[in-house]
């Protein structure tokens, strides 16, 4: 079943260019501030089709298959809770959904890059239409 | 008063009312505990735990009433790192961490000692209790516990003394990071070593995290001293090390060693189970083909089990059927993973089908049997967290 859905999820990928690998220790690679510039190594990957690994992690608990969820650079949130730039949040095509895989996974995607906030509160740093997620 | 006084008087004082001070709505704190804890956005939560965080006292009722409701379990790590890593030091809130510290089923214990270990100096009538509960957690067997009560330890200038080492890498370097932080210079040896870690279990990279963790605590401390300016890139591993090892030992004074890689062993695993208990503590356990079982995050230790036994528990585990939900992983879990048939699953705790928690008592009795009886008690201590009721 997740196999399934992992297969469909990479047939259903758009043509991809060669995405761009980038990690954790690019993406908190610096001290995140609300409101400052972000550095431009981190800009440059805006609108770039990225790819990325780590665990995923639901937004709101659950076990229900998912069509947004998190992926964060460490599994257990025993080591401290991950800041804005140590989280991607992710969105799979509209209608499909997968279960949360355990282990590391790698996110394929159109990343963006910049603070989306909702009454007033930055809620999101990096996000990534996640086409393929192996 | 006729009507028609009371209207000039009502007309003269009302633009007088805009000059009185302004206040604020005094806030909803029940309604921000709720947006701590359920609001979709994790952007939400986070931001409504630093609120709640940097109140103190204030929020503290809303919190217990939360928690009377709810379940102290329901509460997310997010609102507990929050308050932990806040500065507030009211009676109420120094309470509230004791009571969640010293609860060893609540997943964010660990978190809440770090809490008190970070106000501890801050608190010098309630230090001996305070150094009383540090020293009741030195040797826990969940590891950030472990390394918060000797930070707390540390902060009140009263180290962890007669313990053991700590045999753990994680807690090795979370310990230095976190006194680093806390603008203590600690031996830094064990950050050096980190920065060559490679090291994976059951394919999770912990020693690339760890020499993260170590890069990242050496580049704040040494601030101008780092070899690097700004944005500038090490060409490779082995002169970055270099680099840090000198700066490190130029700014500290100490006596510091370039780092021995710390790579895999060179044995194919064929599969394993980890388990990450903040109540029990953490487990690992990987295996070869052969039945050769490592234990420990470094796989240190070694036992090898009867071929025929082996053979048996292989075969009952290649039909363990692992379907009908595993329930809903919020912080501990137990982690099964092997090659032969794609195995890889991560279960709650009260969630191991019945199956399975058979088949790691038969791998239990079989670990006693092959002469580590005291491996075999921890490992069922371990997984009695995960079996169904």
């Amino acid at each position: 079943m997740i196999l399934r859905s992992a297969l469909l999820l990479a047939l259903a990928a758009l043509p991809l260019g060669d995405p761009i690998k980038t990690s954790f220790s690019v993406l908190a690679g610096y001290t995140y501030e609300e409101g400052k510039a972000l550095p431009k190594e981190i800009t440059n990957l805006d609108e770039q089709v990225v790819s990325i690994s780590g665990f995923m992690m639901r937004e709101t608990p659950g076990s229900n298959p998912v069509n947004q969820f998190l992926i964060i650079n460490e599994a257990c949130g025993c080591n401290g809770t991950p800041k804005l730039n140590e989280v991607v949040f992710c969105t799979l095509p509209e209608g499909q959904t997968m279960e949360i895989k355990p282990g590391i996974v790698s996110v394929t995607g159109k990343f963006y890059v910049g603070e989306v906030k909702e009454e007033g509160v930055v809620v999101m740093l990096y996000q990534i239409d996640a086409d393929v997620v192996q | 008063m006729k009507p028609l006084h009371v209207l000039c008087l009502l007309a003269v004082t009302s633009p007088l009312l805009a000059l009185l001070p302004q206040q604020d709505p005094p806030t909803n704190w029940a309604v921000e505990v709720e947006r701590a804890c359920t609001a979709q956005r994790y952007g939400m939560r986070l931001a409504a735990g630093k609120k709640i965080a940097a109140a103190g006292a204030a929020a503290v009722p809303a919190l217990r009433a939360h928690e009377r409701v709810v379940g102290r379990n329901q509460l997310p790590a997010t609102l507990l790192e929050a308050i932990a890593d806040a500065t507030p030091c009211d009676p109420e809130v120094v309470a509230l961490l004791r009571e969640w510290a010293t609860d060893r089923d609540f997943y964010w214990r660990a978190t809440a000692l770090r809490g008190l270990a970070r106000r501890a100096p801050k608190l010098p009538e309630s230090a001996d209790a305070l150094r009383a509960l540090f020293a009741d957690h030195v040797a826990d067997p969940a590891w950030l516990c472990r390394v918060h009560a000797r930070l707390g330890l540390e902060l009140l200038g009263t180290p962890a003394a007669d313990q053991p080492a700590e045999t753990d890498a994680r807690a090795v370097v979370k310990l230095a990071v976190l006194l680093l932080q806390a603008g203590r210079v600690p031996p830094l040896q064990p950050l050096l070593d980190a920065l060559d870690d490679e090291r994976t279990v059951l394919a999770d990279p912990f020693g690339p995290r760890l020499a993260r963790e170590a890069f990242d605590a050496l580049k704040a401390w040494l601030g101008a001293d780092h070899p690097l300016a700004s944005g500038e890139a090490f060409t490779d591993r082995g002169s970055g090390v270099q680099a840090l090892l000198e700066a490190a030992r130029r700014k500290s004074g100490q006596t510091l060693q370039r780092p021995v890689p710390r790579r895999d062993p060179a044995v194919p695993f064929a599969g394993g189970f980890e388990i990450l208990s903040c109540r029990n503590g953490d487990q690992f356990v990987c295996w070869t083909e052969a039945g050769e079982l490592h234990f420990g995050l470094d796989g240190a230790v070694r036992v090898a089990l009867d071929a025929a036994v082996w053979q048996r528990l292989s075969a009952a585990r290649a039909a363990l059927d692992w379907s009908g939900g595993l329930g809903a992983v919020v912080c501990d879990n137990l982690r099964v993973r092997w090659a032969a048939g794609e195995v890889h699953h991560k279960v709650a705790p009260g969630a191991l089908p019945a199956g399975a928690a058979a088949w790691f008592e038969d791998l239990a009795a079989a670990v006693a049997a092959a002469g580590r009886a005291d491996l075999a008690a921890v490992l069922r201590v371990g997984i009695g967290q995960f079996r169904r009721p």
